[in-house]
């Protein structure tokens, strides 16, 4: 069974103010495996963002379902969407990842903490999550305090402190040059090596984008090309 | 890490934020305990002043056919709820010889020992007459006399001479209240036996403790009395005091609600923006999986933490506050400043209140925020105009008008209490405050172009800052326009009905000297007509009168109902001392002078007379029926009333002696008059006072009324301010960060501060004129509200004074509210500007 499938998944905006209607994504059937390391390119507003909000649960889809672990997010009530959010998927986005006002470590520790961890096994798993990621020395610096790159990295030991069985990030390494993209591609593919973890991570690097195992590229809301369907044609 | 310190960390990073919603609910925990208690004490030297001015509340039992009665037909009273004394008086006039001066004056047998310890009574010095040969004088008699406490005079009674000594002198102001123009005091079994008249009393005073409900305790009198006798409202005593409090109960009523109200608008705003603008950051941690309940309960435990903390510190600042204000109150009311005090459960009250509201106050905006879609909530657009609950807001207006539109009505029939208005108008100000959001956005667009165009840039931008955040700018507006309203209408309220008083007195009372029996209420009929003619005839031939006008009253009944006939002079040109009601004055004129009658308002309302109808009139017994000529405004007791022309009434009623003579003098010869008409009064055993002194007394007693209602204004104004200013700076915390991205684009902070003073000041402006708009709406409310209670429709006037003065404070305390975070957040580098949440 795959660990995620989406099937006609569609999305559309109504736009307050013009009477015209944005169809951000329409009609995308995927199929993702566990340990799959999948990446969604396209050009800008093909609708890459919106698939992902809607693969986490983050957005309702306007049309279609998302099966997560084989669960209709769309059957889930608000409560049992924040517990899968919190436990089962692992976000990280190009901005607004970290909350200002806490330590990176708090940060990490966060959704351990809305889970009812307590304090202490809280901070622990936040420190093994940050050594992770090569960040356990700046644990107490607050968001302010650290480099794009450093708070990128930070947000994907925060994905990953619940173990969730899939990590979706949104353009991780949009904001960082080439050499700072680079280490979190390698900490990502390192992931999906070591742990097997599955991840889909949007990008319109191509290179970022090369170090995925599958490819998928999005134009106008759909899928118009995906590596694991290609085959040799047959003449 | 637990998910409190989260709470925690965004008060340390915010604290601006945190300490205004804290601070709102101290202001308005203060505003309620000072509030509260300088309204008690505003209530409390009301009191005072109706019974120093119109006496101990009361209730007369007298005999229906208006004449002497036994005594012992009077069953046991004391033990009725409210009931503080029962004192059976016994009038007689007679004749005093105080060595070689002859005096007519009129005496009262009461239980003279029982009235001073009682504490109805008095003495300036000495002791209570209680033997046969024992009288106490008034003290302003004996004073003019030279009467001394032991000295002698001789009392020509019925039966004999009798040498009595004075044993002391009575306060003339205590003695108002039952010797009714009396100024001798004898034992009433001594004062029975001279006149050969046992057990017979001219009525029974009951006299009410203050907080008596006097209706209620007139009922159960009336209940326990046989058949001829009645109960009755004493009528005629100074009650214009009674009426100017009884406004002024239900202004205090007005201002101490309409506080309270603001107050609690105030806290929801704060806690409101406190959460709206926090939006995003709860929506990043419901993304990490918080659930809405976990967000919610997170939320409403910070209201609650600020909130008790805002409320004890208010509550301390309440208590500090209450002191001064109401010794302020004390002192404008001429009341003794009584230890404060604070009503026991206020207190807690007040804290239990402040945090219900801004727990109550958090849950709305985090439902919003934790019901939205998440990616909405992420955004850093502005929220949307939120359609539903602008709908809602508008249905509430709707609501609100209907309900308090139906109150009114129901208050113009007398369904409603007039008390009722309170309550209809703070639905009114509401209704208001709902369609606030509707109205403004396009009131500052207008308001903008006024901006002088060397800031236009400035001005665009702070536009579009106020109609880009509908929500922030309502809650802001809110709150002004509240403030604004409360202001104007309340100001405007008290000024009308000030005036409306001072007029009708200025109207009525038009002389140099006014002559007066002390009490002012014809006790007997006896002998007095005759001599009350000679009097006017002396007072005529002084030289520098111009003219003389009489005026007799007394008590009688119309349509069942207690009132006091007014029988006076019509001056033969210019203006009647009346204020008809939709008649014009010659008609009015010639009705009266044909025997006809004028009814004053409050009795119209109360018996449903309209002019035009016939009333069966009551007076010293008779019943005659006259016609109801017309309506007029009238304050004496309280617009019971009923007038004649003087001649028509003693044609009718056999009204002739004067109570109350107004001369005027001559151009120039007003001073000269004082010691001829001194004189005659001595005669006469009448009270002269001069117009200035009258004045003067009317003067004190509206001025300390209206300053305890103007000082809770005040502090109505305070916390309207402070809310504003809390509101208006918790707003430009919020756009830090905006602020900073507009210096990164080039703007330099002296351009930022001015657009940040700007769109406040456009704000205010808005705010004010929806807020004048309001305040004269809730002024007009007031006067309809006044009219079942007055009978009369208040005239209502524009006062450019109050409106100024509320608009310049409006615009200045959002300027400076604006100016000083702005200032401070111009200080930061862009940089932390930028990074600000
Ligand atoms: N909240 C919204 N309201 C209206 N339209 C939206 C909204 N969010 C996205 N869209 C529209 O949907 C389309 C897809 O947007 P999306 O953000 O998914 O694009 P994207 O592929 O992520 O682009 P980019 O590479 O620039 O991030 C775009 O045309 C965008 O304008
Ligand atoms: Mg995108």
């Amino acid at each position: 069974m795959p660990i995620l499938r989406t099937e006609r998944l569609e999305k559309t905006f109504d736009t307050s103010g013009a009477d015209t209607s944005v169809v951000a994504v329409r009609d995308v059937n995927l199929d993702v495996e566990a340990g799959e390391f999948l990446a969604i390119t396209g050009a800008s507003g093909s609708g890459k963002s919106t698939l992902l909000h809607m693969l986490g649960g983050i957005t309702r889809p306007s049309g279609g379902r998302v099966l997560l672990e084989g669960v209709d997010l769309a059957s889930l009530g608000d409560d049992d969407l924040a517990a899968i959010r919190r436990r089962r998927i692992g976000f990280v986005f190009q901005r607004y990842n970290l909350l200002p006002e806490l330590t990176l470590l708090e940060n990490v520790a966060l959704p351990l903490v809305l889970d009812g961890r307590n304090a202490a096994a809280a901070d622990a798993a936040a420190r093994e999550s940050l050594a992770a990621v090569g960040m356990d020395h700046r644990a107490s610096h607050r968001p302010d305090e650290l480099s794009g790159g450093e708070q990128q990295r930070g947000a994907i030991a925060r994905a990953l402190v619940t173990s969730p069985a899939i990590v979706l990030a949104d353009e991780p390494t949009g904001a960082l040059d080439s050499a700072n993209s680079a280490r979190v591609v390698e900490l990502l593919q390192r992931l999906v090596a070591e742990r097997r973890q599955t991840v889909i991570m949007v990008t319109h690097d191509a290179t970022v984008a090369a170090a995925a195992g599958r490819v998928v590229k999005m134009r106008d809301g759909r899928v118009a090309y995906d590596s694991a369907s290609v085959e040799v044609p047959v003449s | 890490m637990r998910l409190r310190s989260l709470l925690v960390r965004q008060w340390r990073s915010r604290p601006g934020r945190a300490l205004a919603a804290a601070a709102s609910v101290a202001v308005a925990v203060g505003a309620v305990v000072s509030t509260w208690t300088a309204a008690d004490a505003s209530r409390a030297g009301y009191r005072k002043l109706t019974e120093a001015v119109a006496g101990v509340p009361s209730i007369d039992v007298t005999a229906r056919d208006g004449g002497r009665f036994d005594a012992t037909l009077v069953p046991r009273l004391v033990d009725v709820t409210g009931v503080r004394a029962v004192v059976p008086l016994f009038y007689r006039p007679t004749l005093l010889r105080v060595g070689d001066n002859r005096l007519r004056e009129v005496a009262v047998g009461v239980d003279a020992g029982a009235l001073v310890s009682a504490g109805l009574m008095t003495l300036t010095a000495g002791e209570p007459c209680l033997e046969f040969d024992e009288v106490v004088l008034d003290a302003t008699l004996a004073k003019g006399l030279g009467v001394n406490v032991g000295d002698e005079v001789l009392f020509f009674a019925r039966r004999r001479i009798a040498r009595m000594t004075v044993t002391g002198l009575a306060d003339t102001d205590s003695l108002r209240w039952f010797a009714e123009g009396a100024t001798v005091v004898v034992d009433i079994q001594v004062l029975e036996a001279m006149s050969l008249s046992t057990v017979e009393v001219d009525r029974v005073r009951v006299a009410l403790t203050a907080d008596a409900d006097r209706e209620r305790a007139r009922l159960a009198v009336a209940e326990r009395l046989p058949e001829p006798l009645a109960a009755e409202v004493p009528v005629g005593r100074a009650s214009m005091a009674d009426d100017v409090l009884h406004s002024a109960n239900l202004g205090l009523d007005f201002v101490t609600s309409l506080t309270l109200a603001m107050s609690w608008f105030i806290v929801g705003n704060a806690m409101l923006m406190n959460v709206a603008e926090r939006r995003r950051g709860l929506s990043l941690v419901r993304l990490l999986g918080a659930t809405g309940r976990q967000v919610r309960r997170l939320v409403m435990v910070e209201a609650a933490v600020l909130g008790g903390a805002g409320a004890v510190v208010g509550a301390g600042l309440g208590l500090a506050a209450a002191g001064p204000i109401a010794a302020g109150i004390s002192k404008a009311l001429h009341a003794d400043a009584t230890a404060l005090i604070t009503p026991p459960l206020l207190l807690p009250t007040a804290i239990v209140m402040g945090v219900a509201v801004a727990v109550a106050a958090a849950w709305w905006p985090a439902r919003e925020a934790t019901s939205v879609d998440l990616l909405e909530g992420l955004s850093a657009a502005p929220p949307p105009p939120p359609q539903r609950s602008a709908r809602m807001l508008l249905v509430a207006a709707g609501v609100m008008t209907v309900l308090t539109a139906i109150a009114e009505v129901l208050m113009a029939y007398g369904l409603l209490p007039p008390r009722a208005s309170v309550v209809s108008g703070i639905a009114l100000l509401l209704a208001f405050v709902a369609v606030t959001p509707f109205l403004l956005i396009p009131l500052v667009r207008l308001l903008g172009r006024l901006v002088p165009s060397r800031w236009r840039v400035e001005g665009a931008l702070a536009v579009e800052q106020i109609a880009r955040r509908p929500i922030r700018t309502a809650l802001t507006a809110g709150v002004l326009v509240v403030a604004v309203s409360n202001g104007i209408g309340l100001g405007h309220a008290i000024r009308d009905s000030v005036d409306d008083v001072l007029n009708w007195y200025g109207k009525m009372l038009k002389a140099d000297w006014v002559l007066t029996q002390a009490g002012a209420l014809s006790v007997t009929r006896e002998e007095r007509g005759a001599d009350s003619r000679r009097m006017e005839d002396e007072v005529r031939k002084v030289d520098g009168v111009a003219a003389v006008e009489g005026i007799s009253l007394a008590t009688g009944r119309a349509a069942g109902m207690a009132c006091v006939i007014i029988a006076r002079d019509l001056p033969p040109e210019g203006p009647l001392p009346l204020e008809p009601v939709d008649a014009d004055e010659p008609q009015v004129r010639q009705a009266l002078e044909r025997g006809e009658a004028v009814a004053g308002t409050v009795l119209a309302q109360r018996t449903g007379v309209k002019p035009g109808d016939d009333l069966a009139v009551e007076v010293f017994g008779r019943t005659v029926t006259v016609k109801v000529a017309a309506l007029v405004v009238d304050y004496t007791s309280g617009g019971a009333s009923l007038q004649f022309e003087r001649a028509a009434a003693n044609r009718l009623f056999g009204m002739e002696a004067a109570d109350v003579l107004l001369v005027t003098a001559a151009d120039g010869k007003a001073a000269s008059l004082g010691e001829p008409l001194k004189a005659i009064a001595v005669e006469h055993t009448m009270l002269l006072r001069s117009f200035a002194e009258v004045r003067r007394f009317i003067d004190n007693l509206v001025s300390g009324v209206v300053g305890s209602l103007w000082s809770i204004l005040g502090l109505g104004f305070v916390v309207g301010s402070l809310g504003v200013a809390n509101t208006v700076t918790m707003s430009v915390l919020e756009k830090k960060r905006s602020l900073g991205l507009l210096r990164a684009v080039g703007m330099n902070r002296r351009q930022v501060i001015r657009m940040v003073v700007l769109e406040s000041l456009l704000l205010g402006a808005g705010a004010g004129i929806v807020g004048l708009v309001a305040g004269l709406s809730t002024a007009l409310f007031i006067q309809f509200a006044s009219q079942p209670l007055l009978g009369h429709p208040l005239q209502m006037r524009i006062r450019m004074g109050v409106v100024a003065a509320n608009l310049a404070a409006a615009l200045l305390v959002a300027a400076v509210a604006a100016w000083l975070p702005a200032r401070r957040a111009v200080r930061l580098d862009v940089l932390e500007s930028l990074s600000a949440e």
